[in-house]
């Protein structure tokens, strides 16, 4: 059966694609500029600008970042390592105490939540922080340090535990006990099927975190060779952007720095993944987020 | 229950305060305790002298006073991106050490992401025993703070050769109340701001050199006529967002202003070099005003982009012949760059250098905090930490090592003597950014500081001349304005929005314009901030005998 818009919902249609539309526009254009800059010669973004179509095309920005591809190549394996292997144990952490604490027969739950919740409120800062991995740890240099402090948030812990309650009602989990079934088999057998939308979401948030960070190894690298691929590339800016200035103080000599073109052709080698990425798991993750909301 | 939530909402509050007051104020050098008490002068232990030393060091008298019995493992915390081959270099580095000093070091670097908050990161953790530290990393307030070991009498009893390579004047400089917390290298340069300029349309319309007001003028409009669709500056705000300018096209002003620094002191503050400590002003000189009328008079003639307030600085622009000079920011090191540049490009054009000491006759070379070496407060070997660094200044090959790499791998030298590194090299020219190491008596030369000795040269007989005899005033001195902060951010927003398109000369009346301007920044609190920097300056002044 159809039914029949009036004329107030083709307006309202009207004007909600608009506004669609034009907030795409402005979303794409942005990225649209730096691809066609980054196959721009440098010669003419400096000149004439920017612009949405490349002028004067030529792919040697891209030339000169693969020249010597071992560096951004091991970044990319690394960043990969770190997603990988944070986005896994994440999951498997977070998913198992959100398990735990959204059990009723567990006397202790809200006690722990709000431990956990309490967290979020009140951080220790960037200061202790620091002090606890480099000086306690002594995980300064590992590789440890820059997957570690990501694996759990409580705001993850929470969300998943919101979901755990919503999609499982109690009675099969209780029916599932009187048939004798022990806590591993009701996790794994009865609570992990249900929990599709909720693994992805948090997985792609998880999994975003790990892709986008670069802090943890501004922080805690000693050693190029464990840099993760933002970091690699953001610190490739900021040295250019040091250079200019500490040359103003010191007579340090002015080294090569990455030209403008350069610049752009990095961004789209770091952010390509991602947008291919994307799409595949964007339903999930509309749909994750909306399931934790309305059971909340 | 209720109980409960009236300690949540409790505590809520408090991390609030809490956080509020994290955010005002910035200053991490307060976050040091004053650390362990322990003094920094052992010297009555290790008096008793080891004898397993005895083999090695004979021919080092200072080192044989210090016990190396025991390995030390120190590490090396400098700035900037380590290069490919650090492993290499410190591998060939530590041998040595070994051999000398029972002591290894191990760089450990920065990178340029963050530095400031990962610098000071790194003396709460301690994690350090050396440290590059400069008077742009805040060295005055760190070593005040309590952050560096003092090193006066490590440096009398167990390093007297480096104490004698630096110089007794260089190592007061570094001095922050009466204690010596660094020794700078060995290394002067002069860093004088100046003019950079096109030398080859100079000859080509016979314009006069920019060696002052008018003849800049005449300068830039002889080309500006000649070729009306060259650019002449490409000014914009971003090189000027400190307290003494706000846009780029007035450091030209500096060529008529024998002042103890190039723009003047902040807050629209000056004094002449010759009388440091006494300060006068400039805002609401009249001498401002007609300053303002000449940017304005150069703003109608189209010196700059009528944009050049929203424009983004471009760094490759002379390079690119967008802009025909670049009166901000240069230094000899940047003109000896365009002229290398100039020379790639092959196109015939010619790069020239004035700075503006050179008319106002101040000129002096880099404080002495500009690039130098401190020892971490929690180090446990300060002594053998300081004779590391004299071992990696004051040895030849071990100065050459540190800075340039391995001959032959990383480098090779000319038929004319000078350095030049191999292709694709993995360890640049001071890969490690030791510029704190420098060693003027055993740098190897590349063929760029022949150009750049000739101009030393010219600047130092002039610094000479000065009554501080070469002395950089102004970059010793190191503010503290918490008592200020409010104050001083308003005033920055009051230049940022008013003072910079006064001095773009992109306003219709600069009369009006400059009566507004100097409105809003009284307003802005300028005077307590005028106030709580001119004492603390005056006292840096007395402390120092400049007067």
């Amino acid at each position: 059966m159809k039914i029949k818009k009036g004329p107030s919902t083709i307006i309202f249609n009207i004007i909600a694609y608009t506004l669609l539309a034009l907030g795409a526009i402005v979303c794409v254009i942005p990225f649209l500029m730096i691809l066609s800059g980054s196959f721009t010669d440098n010669h003419t973004i400096l000149t004439q600008g920017y612009s949405l179509l490349p002028r004067d095309i030529t792919v040697s920005a891209y030339k000169t970042i693969f020249k010597a591809p071992q560096d951004i190549l091991h970044a990319y394996k690394m960043t990969i390592f770190y997603t990988g292997l944070g986005t896994f144990l994440g999951l498997m952490m977070i998913t198992l105490t959100a398990y735990v604490i959204s059990r009723k027969e567990f006397k202790y739950r809200n006690n722990i939540s709000f431990l956990i919740y309490f967290t979020s409120i009140f951080g220790g800062g960037t200061i202790p922080w620091y002090l606890m991995y480099s000086s306690v740890l002594g995980l300064k240099g590992s590789t440890i340090a820059i997957w570690f402090p990501a694996l759990m948030s409580p705001f993850l812990v929470i969300l998943m535990r919101t979901f755990i309650v919503g999609s499982v009602p109690d009675a099969i989990t209780e029916s599932a006990k009187i048939d004798g079934a022990g806590h591993v088999t009701i996790f794994l057998r009865i609570v992990m099927p249900v929990l599709g939308p909720g693994l992805a979401t948090i997985g792609l948030f998880l999994a975003l975190g790990y892709w986008n960070d670069w802090y943890r190894s501004s922080m805690f690298s000693t050693d190029s060779s464990t840099w993760e691929l933002q970091f690699y590339l953001y610190d490739l800016l900021n040295a250019s952007t040091a250079i200019k200035q500490m040359s103003q103080n010191s007579g340090m000599a002015t080294v090569e720095l990455p030209t403008q073109s350069v610049k752009l052709a990095m961004a789209v080698v770091a952010t390509g993944p991602v947008l291919a990425f994307y799409p595949f798991v964007q339903k999930y993750f509309v749909s994750g987020i909306t399931v934790g909301a309305v059971k909340g | 229950m209720k109980n409960g939530k009236k300690l949540l909402s409790l505590l809520l509050a408090g991390s609030m305060a809490v956080s509020l007051a994290a955010c005002g104020s910035d200053d991490s050098a307060s976050t040091y305790a004053p650390a362990d008490t322990t003094p920094a002068d052992t010297t009555t232990e290790v008096a008793a002298t080891d004898t397993s030393a005895e083999e090695e060091t004979t021919e080092a008298p200072a080192a044989a006073e210090l016990d190396t019995s025991e390995r030390v493992d120190l590490v090396f915390y400098v700035m900037g991106d380590a290069p490919a081959d650090e492993q290499v270099v410190e591998d060939a580095i530590n041998e040595k050490l070994l051999e000398k000093l029972n002591a290894t070091v191990d760089f450990q670097f920065s990178t340029w992401t963050d530095f400031q908050q990962k610098y000071s990161l790194e003396l709460t953790s301690g994690g350090a025993d050396l440290i590059y530290v400069a008077n742009w990393l805040n060295y005055g307030q760190l070593a005040a703070s309590g952050a560096f070991v003092e090193l006066d009498d490590i440096l009398n009893t167990y390093t007297p050769e480096l104490r004698d390579l630096v110089g007794e004047e260089n190592l007061n400089m570094c001095s922050v109340n009466g204690s010596i917390y660094a020794v700078p290298n060995a290394s002067p340069e002069y860093v004088s701001s100046g003019i950079k300029y096109r030398e080859d349309l100079r000859k080509q319309f016979d314009l006069p050199v920019p060696d002052s007001i008018e003849h800049m003028e005449e300068y830039f409009l002889g080309i500006k006529e000649n070729m009306p669709n060259q650019g002449i500056l490409t000014s914009t705000t971003e090189e000027s967002t400190g307290f003494q300018v706000a846009f780029d096209a007035a450091w030209c002003l500096g060529i008529k202003h024998p002042w103890v620094a190039a723009n003047g002191l902040p807050y629209g503050l000056a004094a002449m070099y010759d009388t440091p400590n006494q300060v006068f002003d400039y805002w609401f000189s009249d001498e401002f005003v007609e300053d303002m009328n000449l940017m304005k008079k150069w703003a109608d003639y189209g010196f700059w982009s009528k944009s050049a307030l929203s424009d983004s600085n471009n760094s490759d622009s002379y390079k690119n012949g967008l802009c025909v000079a670049e009166p901000q920011g240069q230094n000899p090191a940047k003109y000896i760059t365009s002229v290398s540049d100039f020379e790639k490009a092959g196109e015939g054009w010619e790069s020239a250098y004035l700075a503006y000491g050179e008319v106002t006759g101040i000129i002096y070379p880099a404080h002495a905090t500009q690039n130098a070496t401190a020892v971490v407060r929690g180090c446990k070997n300060p002594e053998r930490a300081l004779a590391v660094v004299q071992y990696l200044m004051c040895d030849e090959e071990m100065n050459k090592l540190v800075q340039c790499g391995i001959e032959g791998t990383h480098y090779t030298i000319n038929d004319e003597g000078f350095y030049e590194a191999v292709e694709d090299t993995k360890f640049g020219y001071e890969g490690f950014s030791t510029w704190n190491l420098r060693n003027d008596q055993y740098k190897l030369f590349t063929e760029n500081d022949v150009l750049k000795n000739e101009i030393f040269d010219k600047l130092m007989k002039i610094g000479e001349k000065t009554k501080f005899l070469n002395t950089d005033i102004y970059s010793g001195f190191t503010e503290n304005f918490d008592d200020y902060a409010a104050e001083r951010t308003a005033v920055s927003n009051v230049m940022r929005q008013y003072l910079a398109p006064l001095q773009a000369g992109l306003v219709d009346d600069v009369d009006a314009a400059v009566a507004e301007f100097r409105d809003k920044v009284t307003a802005a609190g300028l005077e307590k901030v005028r106030e709580g920097f001119t004492a603390q300056w005056e006292a840096y002044c007395d402390e120092y005998g400049y007067k």
